[in-house]
């Protein structure tokens, strides 16, 4: 019945241990954003956790179950986190709030709470208000430095009173890499469009640079054995091989493999999102399977589907094979192969 | 020499130098022992004494209950105070007079004769689950046995019981090693040891350096990994063979003992001392003299960690058997028996109980460290759901109970408790559901009971008469004897006889590939085979006196 454990001898996590290791695991990367795109990423971290603990308690009330526990296992709060960073800086409150109760509530505690979520909560709560408020979804301010920032008060108090004037709305809308190189139209390019310098100066390097804050966060969890390699790699190696093709196929028109990983949601979402124990595959085999399926969804819903970034799309979607790539990767137990074979097999000596 | 792997395992802390340090030692005499019927695999033994009865130390108290049971001896001489439906008492006189069998020897004795001896000494296996010595060591009628393995890795954390008995005796152990290969026709023996122990290793490499021996010993030394000491998991590291799933190691030409089994075996056979005393690691925080002790059976753990040291202020718990897979003891009054290996007494601070369980968040380390690849979550969840299909499906009774998922569970599910009490309740369904047949099982077993008391009245009454007809000699009366066919008579006799080795070697089967489950069924079965196997000896002999009669005038 096993009397030891080995959290007690010291050599592995508690639950809320990996969860807390993973929270901190994010730090750089909204380190980073936050020098890129301003304070406003921050309180949007902050505004989601506050709102995800907050729904985890109220549900859990309504529930009839204990509350400290859950609070206490981290889980509601890396939810939060993980919705945050996705959000424009300095999103509106009820915006982040929305999204939050959808995650906490709809996508987790409504299937029974931590471990029965067949869903990447946060994704579902991002995936929510990606349809039902594009327009607030795509706010990406050009990336400027920190430092220098004006904008920063007038984010604030639009994320505090809720809505922006809309002449701000213009001001703010700058395009992300993936959304620009999206929408750049058939006619015209890559080398033209590229040429054309579409984006303010400095946005693709303020995107690599967080893209490399999250990858430096997603080591230190393998490194540190939080998360297993099988997924993040399954999913970049498939993006790399698809967009190859791709890219090989007419350069002219799809982007080349590096600017896919190190745009958008990519290593974020490998190490952080598409690793959620709970809505991932779990056996080794299916967990490669996981990986490279989402990388595979993410090129194609990115060249031919309608939305520039897919991280959440693909997750969600390879979620939903999680039930069938478990079945079908059962390992056969040992001793199982020879049942039927009677013979004795020889020996090593 | 290359080592094979096991897939899964975990590294826990050993804690084994609490108790490697000191030599082997004797327990004090204790003043009381309680015997237990039911030391082992199978039913409970049959009390032969009576309370008052005096007793030496191996004397036979109680006998074996069908084929998968072992007798049981007085492991202390004095006074039967007290027989009950589960145990036998006996009041020390202090003398510690022995009373044992003749000695035999391996080399030269018959192998009936040496597994006759392996039953009368109530010998069962040290290690784990209790099986029956002289049952695994027939095996070999069934199964051509090519390796005995001797099992020394000894992975439990904590305990040292084979450490200290392979250091202590490396000669006899592997003399009886050799007398286990004899009975069962293994040409050789693996011993697999692990790397931690490496005074152990010395002395064995030394013993084999100076013995020859008629099957050939080879000592493989293999990585210290938990549970590398499961049957299976040995197996396939030293000989790199699976055995199958609900198979035995038997049907793959192996056949596996711990080094403290082939040392009661070669004291039964050689010294003739039935098994009545074990060597017990008495280990954990608590106790000021931690080591491994001679201690006679049935002796109160109580008393034992008392004579060491107990310190029963800072006690916890007293865990009987090693951290991974052992059981906490309810009480301290319980005796020490065949299988107790080890006992910790652990302080809170060394074995904290399980902080409180938490859901599942399916992270798959379970998955990864469990020796017998299977799934460990699901097999919790299906559990709970009590699922017992898709249990069977996702082989539940596969699972070797080793621990290791629990052990490495961050949300702290005790997973093989889920595991046993599932396990638990499937048998009682089965047997449920087998009562009918057990009914009807007994019932043909009475019918063959009467048959065979009718056939051997028979044979009596036709005796007497042969008897009483001789002087009269050559009356004209017995031609009146219907011609008996003693031909058909005989191939019956075979044919139940046949029968009896079939039933036994199913309930051997079935015994031994689940310790835990109940074999009333196959019992009676057996019985009833042996039922007919008497009657239709006692047939053959009547048979065989009548002609006899009719040839004499
Ligand atoms: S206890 Fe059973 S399920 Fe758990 S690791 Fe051991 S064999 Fe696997
Ligand atoms: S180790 Fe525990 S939490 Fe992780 S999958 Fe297994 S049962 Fe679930």
């Amino acid at each position: 019945m096993s009397m030891m454990h080995a959290s007690q001898v010291g050599t592995a996590p508690s639950t809320a241990h990996l969860m807390r290791w993973v929270i901190a695991a994010t730090l750089p990367g909204i380190g980073a954003m936050t020098f890129y795109f301003g304070l406003g990423v921050i309180s949007n971290v902050l505004l989601a956790g506050l709102f995800a603990l907050s729904a985890e308690a109220l549900i859990l009330t309504l529930r009839q179950r204990p509350v400290r526990p859950a609070l206490g296992d981290s889980s509601a709060l890396l939810t939060g986190v993980l919705l945050g960073v996705c959000l424009p800086p300095a999103s509106p409150w009820w915006l982040i709030a929305v999204g939050a109760f959808a995650a906490i509530v709809v996508a987790k505690q409504l299937y029974g709470g931590l471990g029965h979520n067949p869903f990447n909560p946060a994704m579902v709560g991002y995936a929510l208000l990606l349809v039902s408020f594009p327009t607030y979804m795509t706010l990406w301010s050009p990336p400027q430095p920190f430092i220098a920032e004006t904008l920063f008060n007038e984010t604030l108090w639009a994320q505090i009173i809720g809505t922006l004037p809309p002449a701000k709305l213009d001001a703010l809308s700058g395009a992300t890499p993936l959304d620009a190189f999206k929408h750049k139209g058939q006619a015209v390019l890559a080398s033209e469009f590229w040429a054309s310098q579409p984006l303010p100066e400095g946005t693709l390097s303020a995107w690599r640079n967080v893209a490399l804050a999250w990858l430096a966060g997603g080591l230190v969890l393998i490194v540190k054995r939080i998360i297993s390699w099988h997924i993040p790699v399954a999913m970049l190696g498939s993006m790399t091989l698809i967009a190859a093709l791709f890219y090989a196929g007419d350069p002219s028109h799809f982007a080349s493999p590096l600017f896919h990983l190190l745009t958008g949601a990519t290593l974020f979402g490998a190490f952080f999102i598409a690793t959620d124990p709970v809505s991932a595959a779990t056996s080794k085999r299916a967990k490669l399977i996981y990986g490279a399926g989402i990388g595979i969804l993410v090129i194609i819903i990115r060249t031919l589907g309608g939305y520039p970034d897919a991280v959440a799309f693909a997750v969600l979607l390879m979620n939903l094979c999680v039930p069938l790539l478990d079945i079908y990767t059962v390992p056969r137990p040992n001793g199982h192969s020879r049942a039927a074979n009677k013979s004795m097999p020889e020996g090593p000596l | 020499m290359p080592a094979y792997e096991f897939p899964g395992g975990i590294y826990p802390p050993e804690r084994k130098i609490h108790s490697n340090q000191a030599p082997l030692q004797a327990a004090p005499l204790p003043t009381l022992v309680t015997l237990p019927l039911k030391q082992h695999a199978g039913n409970a033994a049959t009390p032969c004494v009576a309370v008052g009865d005096d007793v030496k130390v191996g004397s036979l108290i109680a006998q074996r209950n069908g084929m998968i049971s072992a007798h049981l001896h007085a492991s202390i001489s004095g006074t039967i105070t007290h027989i009950s439906n589960q145990a036998i008492t006996i009041e020390a006189d202090g003398r510690d007079s022995w009373q044992t069998l003749p000695p035999l020897d391996w080399r030269t004795d018959s192998p009936e004769k040496l597994l006759e001896r392996l039953d009368s000494g109530g010998l069962a296996g040290l290690g784990g689950a209790g099986f029956p010595t002289y049952i695994k060591a027939q095996v070999a009628e069934h199964h051509p046995i090519d390796t005995l393995v001797v099992n020394a890795a000894e992975c439990e954390p904590y305990i040292t019981a084979d450490d200290l008995i392979l250091r202590s005796y490396p000669n006899d152990i592997l003399e009886g090693a050799q007398l286990i290969a004899r009975l069962c026709g293994a040409p050789r023996i693996i011993i697999g040891i692990e790397d931690n122990k490496p005074e152990a290793i010395s002395a064995l490499e030394h013993a084999l350096s100076k013995i020859q021996h008629p099957a050939t010993i080879v000592l493989k030394v293999i990585e210290t990994r938990y549970p590398s000491g499961g049957e299976r998991q040995l197996i396939k590291k030293v000989l790199d063979r699976d055995v199958p799933s609900g198979g035995l190691p038997a049907d793959i030409g192996a056949l596996c003992h711990n080094p403290g089994t082939l040392l009661a075996a070669l004291h039964a056979v050689r010294d003739g001392k039935p098994l009545v005393e074990r060597v017990v690691t008495l280990t954990g925080e608590t106790i000021s003299a931690p080591g491994n002790y001679w201690v006679r059976l049935g002796t109160p753990v109580g008393t034992l960690l008392d004579s060491v040291g107990l310190m029963p202020d800072q006690l916890h718990q007293v865990i009987v058997g090693g951290p991974m897979m052992g059981t906490p003891l309810t009480t301290l009054s319980s005796p020490v028996i065949k299988t107790t290996n080890c006992l910790i007494a652990a302080s809170i601070t060394e074995l904290p109980p399980a902080p409180m369980e938490s859901p599942c968040i399916r992270c798959g380390a379970c998955e990864r460290v469990c020796p017998a690849q299977l799934l460990p979550q699901q097999l919790h969840w299906y559990a709970r759901a009590e699922n017992d299909s898709t249990l069977a499906k996702l082989n539940l009774f596969d699972c070797i109970e080793c621990g290791a998922c629990s052990y490495v569970c961050p949300s702290f599910i005790p997973l093989v408790k889920d595991y046993r009490s599932a396990k638990q309740r499937i048998r009682l369904k089965q047997i449920e559901t087998a009562k009918s047949e057990h009914a009807k099982h007994r019932f043909e077993f009475r019918q063959a009971r009467l048959a065979r008391e009718e056939a051997e009245k028979q044979a009596r009454r036709q005796a007497r008469l042969a008897q009483h007809q001789k002087p009269a000699g050559g009356g004209t009366g017995n031609h009146a004897t219907p011609e008996v066919d003693l031909r058909s008579l005989r191939i019956a006799q075979a044919a139940a006889k046949a029968a009896v080795k079939k039933a036994e070697k199913v309930l051997a089967r079935a015994a031994e590939q689940d310790p835990k489950q109940r074999f009333d069924d196959l019992e009676t079965q057996l019985a009833t085979a042996q039922e007919n196997l008497k009657a239709a000896d006692a047939r053959l002999a009547n048979a065989r006196a009548s002609t006899t009669q009719k040839e004499t005038p």
